[in-house]
């Protein structure tokens, strides 16, 4: 149950495709959110540097004033108080000497005193440090000239509210980030949803399609241009089946009607005979007439099994290489006495190798050789010829007789088709004769052609090289 | 000893058990795998007709359990299946069966096949066969009938020699298709009652005494005296 959800997530295109737009519009709203984050932190902590030195610079100018350093023995406050007021301004002077002169420095900070810088410090020179509750600070040390004697001011400040800010700022950012992934989640589903709805029709149409209903097509102008490839394959596969269902319940109605004709045959004749008492000839004679029948119907049997398995390749072919005019040879010896019982005559000719499993190779011809027998003119030769041609074999049964209409030849090869519908129960036929032949062939990856013109009806079976 | 037949289809084995009675068999019939095991191995049995669908232990069973015994390993077995496929036939050869028939078959096809199983040993091959007053010379491939030589083709000898090698069984038109010719599928039987007339016509029609016969409905014979089957 439960992979049976997880694979459906895993297969669901709409899940698939709204979590890579959120990965993507998450990382860029976090590539962004970062890159703004260190420009704004890198912008405010210069900005911060500059006010450092100035402040230095404000009690450089303060010291240089005259009385300056009475002001700084007395009232170092009055320095801290330059520093406008800012509680967390630290002010140390340091005399050449190293002696403090004074330090303001409430909170009791303790920060490294960098070297000085001299009279104009730039920003490269400032120190960070952290302060006691952790907080960053930054410290710079210049020198100043305080009644034509030097010292060594060291400015520094905690930044204690700019972290604060910092992180409020960061967590904006994340929070952003966060709002539009869910907000791009959302609308990736709708629009996915909105943009796959021609894939639901299609499927829905596809849905409707019944045996009954194979002429129906799937809507092409409705679908939009990447999904027109699958519709037409869709309605191509459509036409396939349509075509194959068609020629099967077709076949089923006419094996239908081809097993009508014995069995009524069988039936009536049979129960003709039980109506009255009647002498042993007159069963025997019945029995051996029902035998005859029930032969028919065991061949056709026998014929439509070796169809079906021949069209799902079930056939195993024993090929091997042929000579083709032993073949042609055999075939005419086995016809032998039947064409010279109806005046023809027999010839053969040519030459060539055929790869081909000989039981179904003479069956084949059999077939071919059975009507050729059966429709020449009288005294005429049917002939058989073996010509190698380029790459492939041809075999040819020609008889001379009635030409067959160009409208019936091309039908010739299906199961049950009689060019002439009064011969359908001639001489035990079964009809499937040409389409055995023809499924033969295919088995050998060869085929069946006929041609007939001039009075010359011409089969020829074509065998692709070894 | 008898042939052991074992069908469950009831008009089948009636006929199977009747047809090979009147063919000169000994036959005792099962009409299910266990009991027709059970005959085997109780009693003497020269041959097993074996259908492939039994209720009760399929055919398949009967036969790898004949196969596994000492006394029964050597019993010839013919199996009968409805399914023409290749596997089905592949499987029962190497289970060890010695022949199969496909249904629908014709019964002589099925005595044909039982009496070349039971010959044992290749057919000897005779170099005068003599049938009524006719004499055919298998080594010069020479036939007369009392004094009248008969000149034939190789196709009417070869036709005329299989029917007289196996004189007195009816021979179906299938198997001589398939014997003389080597055309092994169900050909046009047209094809083969055309060669029989032709050959008739040069071995029987001048002559009082006919040696070739029609057998509707099952094919040829050749035997001398034309006693009703």
């Amino acid at each position: 149950m439960k992979a049976g959800w997880l694979s459906t997530l895993r297969h669901s295109l709409t899940l698939r495709i709204t979590l890579m737009f959120v990965a993507l519009v998450a990382l860029a709203a976090a590539g962004l959110g970062t890159y703004l984050y260190r420009a704004f932190v890198a912008e405010i902590e210069r900005r911060d540097d500059i006010q450092l030195l100035g402040k230095l610079r404000q009690v450089q100018i303060l010291l240089g004033r005259p009385g300056a350093a009475d002001l700084l023995r007395t009232r170092p406050d009055f320095f801290r108080d330059t520093m406008s007021g800012q509680e967390n301004s630290l002010v140390r002077f340091v005399a050449p000497d190293g002696r403090v002169l004074a330090d303001i420095n409430a909170a009791g900070e303790s920060y490294p005193i960098p070297p000085s810088a001299g009279a104009a410090p730039e920003r490269g020179v400032i120190v960070s440090w952290t302060s006691r509750h952790g907080d960053p600070g930054r410290v710079v040390a210049g020198s100043a000239s305080l009644d034509a004697g030097r010292l060594t001011v060291v400015v520094a400040r905690v930044y204690g509210e700019r972290s604060a800010m910092f992180a409020r700022y960061r967590s904006r950012i994340a929070a952003a980030a966060g709002v539009s992934a869910l907000l791009a989640a959302l609308l990736a589903a709708l629009l996915l949803r909105r943009g796959l709805r021609p894939l639901r029709t299609i499927a829905g149409h596809a849905a409707l399609v019944r045996p009954g209903t194979l002429a129906q097509r799937l809507d092409l102008d409705a679908a939009p241009s990447e999904l027109r490839p699958l519709v037409d394959a869709l309605n191509a596969m459509l036409a396939r089946l349509q075509d194959g269902y068609a020629r099967l319940s077709g076949f089923s109605a006419d094996l239908a009607h081809e097993f009508r004709t014995p069995v009524t045959n069988l039936l009536g004749q049979s129960q003709v005979m039980l109506a009255q008492p009647r002498g042993v000839a007159e069963y025997e004679q019945l029995i051996a007439s029902n035998v005859e029948e029930l032969e028919r119907l065991a061949r056709m049997i026998e014929s439509m099994l070796f169809l079906a398995r021949a069209s799902q390749d079930e056939v195993a072919l024993a090929r091997q290489p042929l000579g083709a005019l032993d073949e042609l040879d055999k075939m005419a010896g086995f016809y032998e006495g039947m064409a010279e019982e109806r005046g023809l005559r027999l010839a053969y000719s040519g030459s060539g190798t055929v790869l081909a499993d000989p039981a179904l190779l003479r069956r084949a011809l059999a077939n071919l050789l059975s009507n050729a027998v059966r429709h020449a003119a009288e005294g005429s030769t049917i002939t058989l010829r073996a010509e190698q041609r380029g790459t492939v074999t041809e075999l040819s049964v020609i008889n001379d007789g009635a030409p067959i209409a160009a409208a019936h030849l091309a039908h010739l090869f299906e199961r049950f088709y009689r060019a002439d519908p009064a011969r359908r129960d001639a001489e035990g036929s079964t009809g499937l004769g040409l389409s055995i032949v023809r499924a033969i062939m295919d088995l050998h990856g060869g085929t069946a052609q006929v041609r007939s013109e001039n009075g010359q009806t011409r089969f020829t079976l074509v065998f692709p090289a070894a | 000893m008898p042939i052991l037949v074992i069908e469950d289809e009831p008009k089948i084995g009636d006929y199977l058990q009747r047809g090979l009675t009147e063919s000169g068999f000994a036959v005792r019939l099962a009409r299910n795998g266990r009991d027709g095991l059970a005959m085997a191995l109780e009693d003497e049995i020269e041959l097993v007709v074996l259908d492939v669908m039994l209720p009760r232990m399929d055919g398949w069973q009967v036969l790898a359990a004949l196969r596994a015994r000492p006394e029964t390993e050597q019993i010839p077995v013919l199996f009968l299946t409805a399914r023409d496929d290749v596997q089905d036939r592949v499987r029962g050869l190497e289970l060890g069966a010695d022949d199969y028939l496909v249904k629908p078959f014709a019964f002589v096809e099925l005595v044909a096949r039982i009496r070349t199983l039971l010959r044992r040993g290749p057919p000897r091959e005779e170099d005068l066969i003599q049938v009524g007053d006719m004499e055919i010379d298998v080594i010069r491939r020479r036939v007369r009938r009392g004094a009248t030589a008969i000149v034939l083709t190789a196709q009417e000898f070869g036709l005329l020699h299989l029917l007289a090698r196996r004189q007195g069984q009816v021979l179906s038109r299938s198997l001589i298709a398939s014997q003389v010719w080597d055309m092994n599928f169900d050909s046009d039987t047209n094809v083969i009652d055309a060669a029989v007339r032709r050959l008739r016509r040069k071995i029987d029609d001048p002559f009082e005494q006919k040696l070739i016969h029609t057998r509707r409905g099952m094919g040829y014979v050749c035997e001398a005296q034309s006693a009703a089957p």
